[in-house]
């Protein structure tokens, strides 16, 4: 057993705070994905998991010991960096045996791992090399069979996609996503990705300015954003939002800002009731846009004009004018033709639109 | 081509004085003064040199001095500039505006109190008395350029040796010191042609018992005369290793010094 449970997790640099109260249980076997952008403290709970950064308050347990004050050798983790952190001075089976002979693991044990996890990586032949005689994908499978050799209870990886090329990255994936049906080992993924978070994790746990934002399956974060900035964070491209006054009328509330009005059944929407005389933030996915006229009572008509196409080969990518604001539209066939200026008609799934107030969705 | 020329000719300009050294060193006592125009050439200076005890002696000392400070040096100098570079606080802190007042110091200010502290603790004229000055000079010194190198080594590498089991000890020896092997090459090479060459200290803080090259090579002008000859055929001696040491640690410098 080796789940991991973060416990009113605290870090600061001085007057700094990085991290912010992170309460976060992981099952065995489970792979987490920390996401967000550039500074929001996923790479630091990651390193304080690790042993790598003091905790300023709070506890880390994992499989049911806190490891606050242990070292990170004493953690039973292993960790791939980002920019695959390879012994330069080794060659790759030093770099697979190093772990493993700290830890006095006898030489015929260690030539048994490592044959294992070279095969299982398809790193044989590069055995003998040196890390800078290996291309970047190269060494990143070699930092996996560091990890994987030792066995450990947990792996953590920090950004370990971010070094790659496009193409690679899409194969790394698939890679690691085969890894973990051969080696099911409690994991923890650091990304800025999106795309990989999506794919890879059990779970995302969504993080902004050193808060927890969301914690959810892809799916949840997809379809249930917890915020605005979830919403605009999950999902390419990304979502539409339109701040809209809201009004009663009737039975229905009245939606509308300068160029677009609809209306919506009050008794679908009764959450909108305590916006009445107010604004409101509405997030519709690009996805969620269908070009043509509503066909139900259920679709919000939109009528705009194209500013820009984005050609992708299997589908088109349409920014909207849309009164003094913008929306984008996925999905479009590729072969319509669009010129910058043309009118155009859509519709949007009244199910499909998420309502935010300032924080959070409603 | 205009460059290649100007690299040419001031290639020549710094070789001018060694070839200068060189012609001089084989000339006869009373040819010194006429090198351009004689033609007498003699290995005779060589011989004399080489048979005076004076002269073998300080080359023994002046190598020993020399590659004791160099390893001495870099024992506290690398692990000085690693905390310099890998950590953050008051200690650190404090051990760089140290180094830095140090530096701050003229060279020349060093010499006197250093000969009174030499002679309180009576190890003026011995090797401990020349080594430890040499030694904190070369921390002052050497601590900013370590520093310099382990700063152009992903520190990941050793975080990555923390968790496969080292101490942050382990990860400096076993991970940050290999890494920094070219980096340190340049320092020693560095560090051992400053003391091989250093004249100031060895004159002010040794006498007979520990006679050192380059300040043997100076008494060769005394209240007789000049004897340039035999001067120039003892830098000539002196000048071997320190070629030796720098063909052997000039790829390592350019290599080092460019991280």
């Amino acid at each position: 057993m080796a789940d991991i449970v973060l416990s009113n997790v605290h870090k600061v640099y001085g007057h700094v705070v990085a991290v912010t109260d992170i309460n976060l249980s992981i099952k065995d076997r489970e792979f987490v994905v920390l996401v967000g952008p550039s500074g929001c403290g996923k790479s630091t709970t990651l390193r304080m998991i690790a042993g790598l950064e003091e905790i300023s308050a709070g506890t880390i347990a994992i499989g049911g010991r806190v490891v606050n004050h242990l070292q990170p050798k004493d953690r039973d983790i292993a960790m791939v960096f980002q920019n695959y952190a390879l012994y330069r001075h080794m060659s790759v089976r030093d770099n697979l045996a190093f772990g493993l002979r700290n830890r006095r693991v006898p030489a015929h044990e260690i030539a048994a791992a490592i044959s294992r996890a070279a095969r299982i990586l398809s790193i044989e032949p590069l055995l003998d090399r040196r890390p800078h005689q290996l291309s970047g994908g190269q060494q990143q499978r070699v930092a996996l069979g560091r990890c994987i050799v030792r066995n450990p209870k947990v792996f953590l990886f920090d950004e370990p996609l971010s070094n790659l090329d496009a193409q690679l990255r899409a194969q790394m994936r698939l890679e690691l996503k085969e890894l973990r049906l051969r080696v099911p080992t409690t994991s923890i993924f650091v990304t800025h990705d999106q795309t990989e978070a999506m794919t890879l994790g059990d779970r995302i746990v969504v993080m902004k300015d050193g808060v927890v934002q969301q914690v959810g399956t892809p799916l949840e974060l997809y379809r249930k954003p917890a915020n605005r900035f979830v919403a605009s964070f999950i999902g390419s491209p990304s979502m539409n939002f339109v701040t809209l006054s809201v009004s009663a009328d009737g039975e229905h509330f009245a939606l509308g800002c300068n160029g677009w009005q609809f209306r919506l059944p009050a008794r679908r929407f009764p959450l909108l009731g305590s916006h009445v005389g107010r604004s409101i933030c509405v997030g519709v996915r690009p996805q969620h846009v269908r070009l043509g006229a509503p066909v139900n009572e259920n679709q919000i008509p939109i009528k705009g004009t194209v500013m820009v196409t984005e050609q992708l080969g299997d589908e088109q990518l349409l920014a909207v004018r849309l009164g003094d604001g913008e929306i984008r539209i996925a999905g479009v066939d590729p072969d319509l033709s669009l010129p910058t200026g043309s009118h155009i008609e859509a519709a949007i799934a009244t199910d499909h639109l998420h309502f935010f107030d300032e924080l959070e969705q409603i | 081509m205009f460059f290649a020329l100007a690299a040419i000719a001031v290639c020549l300009l710094f070789a001018f004085p060694v070839f200068w050294l060189v012609l001089t060193s084989l000339r006869p006592g009373t040819g010194v003064y006429y090198v351009h125009r004689g033609t007498e050439f003699t290995i005779d200076n060589f011989h004399e040199v080489l048979s005076q005890e004076i002269v073998l002696r300080a080359l023994f000392n002046s190598f020993m001095i020399s590659t004791l400070a160099t390893v001495l040096s870099l024992g506290v100098t690398a692990t000085s500039g690693y905390m310099l570079s890998r950590f953050k606080g008051p200690i650190p802190n404090a051990w760089f505006s140290l180094i830095y007042i140090f530096r701050c110091v003229p060279y020349v200010a060093w010499v006197l109190p250093l000969y009174f502290v030499t002679q309180e603790l009576h190890i003026f004229d011995s090797y401990w008395g020349l080594l430890l000055p040499h030694i904190a000079v070369h921390i002052c010194f050497f601590s900013w350029i370590m520093k310099g190198f382990f700063d152009g080594i992903d520190p990941s590498m050793e975080y990555a040796a923390m968790i496969d089991g080292c101490s942050r000890w382990g990860a400096f020896w076993r991970v940050a010191m290999p890494a920094a092997i070219p980096g340190l090459t340049a320092l020693a090479t560095l560090c051992w042609l400053y003391t091989w060459n250093e004249f100031l200290f060895a004159l002010i803080l040794t006498a007979h018992e520990t006679p050192i090259l380059t300040v043997v090579m100076a008494q060769f002008v005394h209240e007789l005369g000049m004897e340039w000859h035999l001067m120039s055929a003892t830098a000539v001696i002196a000048l071997v290793p320190a070629l030796i040491v720098t063909l052997f640690g000039q790829r390592y410098v350019i290599r080092g010094l460019r991280i």
